[in-house]
């Protein structure tokens, strides 16, 4: 489903990615960790090329991503993504900010749109916020907002970018809840997080990154109970000590 | 004290000279939108050289008098081949100028709305004019709509450079009542009592619709 083949990306003459090599199955969940400034937001940001890459192949269903040519209204239809701070539209209602872009982008009529923007609104256990504004929401509220926004889409992979992190606590239980529920149900997620319990529980394969590069590729439970690279070790001795 | 014979003698001198003011003042403030909307798209492009012209003229304009713009339509463009009468170039100069400030204000309007939001709509598959459309410029009027309403106040105000030019405005009908008449003071006061005419409505229209704005926000 998405395939990195020595895959490079700069800053300038800074190189935040180097050397990507990963391949995502269709249904898997694929949790990547890593200290910040790893590059694992950009590597996740690269497979809707909201970050464009230097070098190497990126393929998503088929589609070269790294492609001039490449339709991108069409590939980024197909990928939904969840972004750390949420970015719904503030000018919308909830209900708006979900049927948005299917009329806009996937030209399906107004009230099919809600009728699908309401089922995941359901789903992820809002429905009665339908006609909020999102300032109305709580944190974790307006993240569960933005994950039906990017299923109402009906996308064949989401993409997680630190989607808990801007949370209070007590609500990134309900966010990882809708998260596991997607993920049960086939979705392929590609997943940027620091919850480890997330990744210990749900990951299909961990990927470690450090420096612009993929040091550790592993189920969870062998990555958690006995990773191989020093740099893993050391990542999670330093956030278990705390 | 205030002579009123001054403004009932003269009224048809005043409505003359009020209603060339109006008339500069609406081309001027369509004329100036546009070029600044379109100056202000330039500025935030991705092309390097549509940027670089962008930055020229905004900073070329905005950091001379508008009197010397105003005098390069009516005198300089003579010299080119180009003669327009004072109003004409009075209100290109006034356009030109104007639309300077006008592109500053909405691309800063356009730029402080944050990038997440654009990166929510693309990721989403939609192209960058329904982004536009229908995220970054509703967000941005509501932050360009003070500022706007300022420079379109300064922009009547400033129509007073046309007298310069003899371009027949408020002011210019102004001083030839005060030297037909050698009274000053009460001649300027009622051509400032037909500014305020202008521009205080504007000033509370806008007021009233940052309110509205706000309170949908």
């Amino acid at each position: 489903m998405i395939t990195f083949h020595k895959v490079d990306k700069f800053y300038g003459d800074f190189q935040v990615l180097s050397d990507i090599n990963l391949h995502v199955e269709t249904g898997e969940v694929v949790v990547v960790l890593g200290p910040s400034g790893s590059g694992k937001s950009t590597m996740l940001r690269c497979i809707n090329r909201l970050e464009e890459t230097n070098k190497g192949q990126l393929t998503v269903n088929g589609t070269r991503v790294d492609d001039r040519k490449t339709d991108l209204n069409k590939l980024r239809r197909n990928i939904g993504m969840v972004f750390q701070h949420f970015n719904l539209y503030p000018h919308k209602k909830v209900i708006d900010n979900i049927t948005l872009a299917p009329i806009k982008a996937l030209g399906v009529s107004k009230s099919e749109a809600e009728k699908t923007a309401l089922h995941y609104l359901e789903k992820v256990g809002i429905a009665d916020k339908a006609q909020s504004f999102p300032s109305q929401l709580s944190g974790g509220q307006q993240q569960r907002v933005a994950i039906a926004r990017g299923l109402a889409m009906k996308p064949q992979i989401m993409l997680f970018d630190e989607p808990t992190s801007a949370l209070d606590p007590e609500m990134v239980g309900e966010v990882l809840d809708v998260m596991k529920t997607l993920a049960r149900e086939g979705m392929t997620m590609v997943v940027v997080t620091h919850e480890m319990g997330f990744a210990r529980e749900v990951a299909d394969r961990v990927v470690f990154m450090d420096q612009g590069k993929i040091v550790e590729e592993a189920p969870p439970e062998q990555f958690f109970s006995q990773p191989r690279e020093e740099r893993a070790q050391l990542f999670l001795r330093r956030l278990l000590n705390h | 004290m205030l002579d009123f014979s001054i403004l009932t003698e003269h009224f048809p001198d005043y409505m003359a000279g009020f209603l060339n003011t109006i008339k500069a003042s609406v081309f001027a403030l369509i004329g100036s939108f546009i070029l600044g909307t379109i100056i202000a798209v330039m500025r935030i492009s991705k092309y390097r050289v549509l940027r670089a012209v962008g930055a020229v003229y905004v900073e070329f304009i905005r950091n001379i008098p508008i009197l010397i713009v105003v005098l390069f339509f009516f005198l300089g463009l003579p010299s080119l081949g180009v003669r327009l009468d004072g109003f004409t170039a009075g209100t290109l100069g006034l356009t030109v100028y104007t639309a300077a400030f006008i592109a500053e204000a909405i691309r800063a309007g356009i730029q402080s709305v944050p990038q997440g939001q654009s990166e929510a709509a693309r990721s989403s598959g939609m192209s960058y004019m329904q982004t536009m459309q229908h995220v970054i410029l509703p967000q941005a009027i509501k932050l360009v709509i003070p500022p706007l309403s300022n420079q379109f106040i300064n922009l009547i105000k400033n129509s007073s450079v046309l007298t310069i030019v003899a371009g027949l405005d408020l002011m210019y009908f102004a001083d030839i009542i005060s030297s037909d008449t050698y009274v000053t003071f009460s001649t300027y006061i009622f051509a400032a009592a037909f500014y305020l005419v202008l521009t205080l409505p504007l000033s509370f229209a806008a007021l009233a619709l940052e309110k509205r704005l706000a309170r949908s926000a």
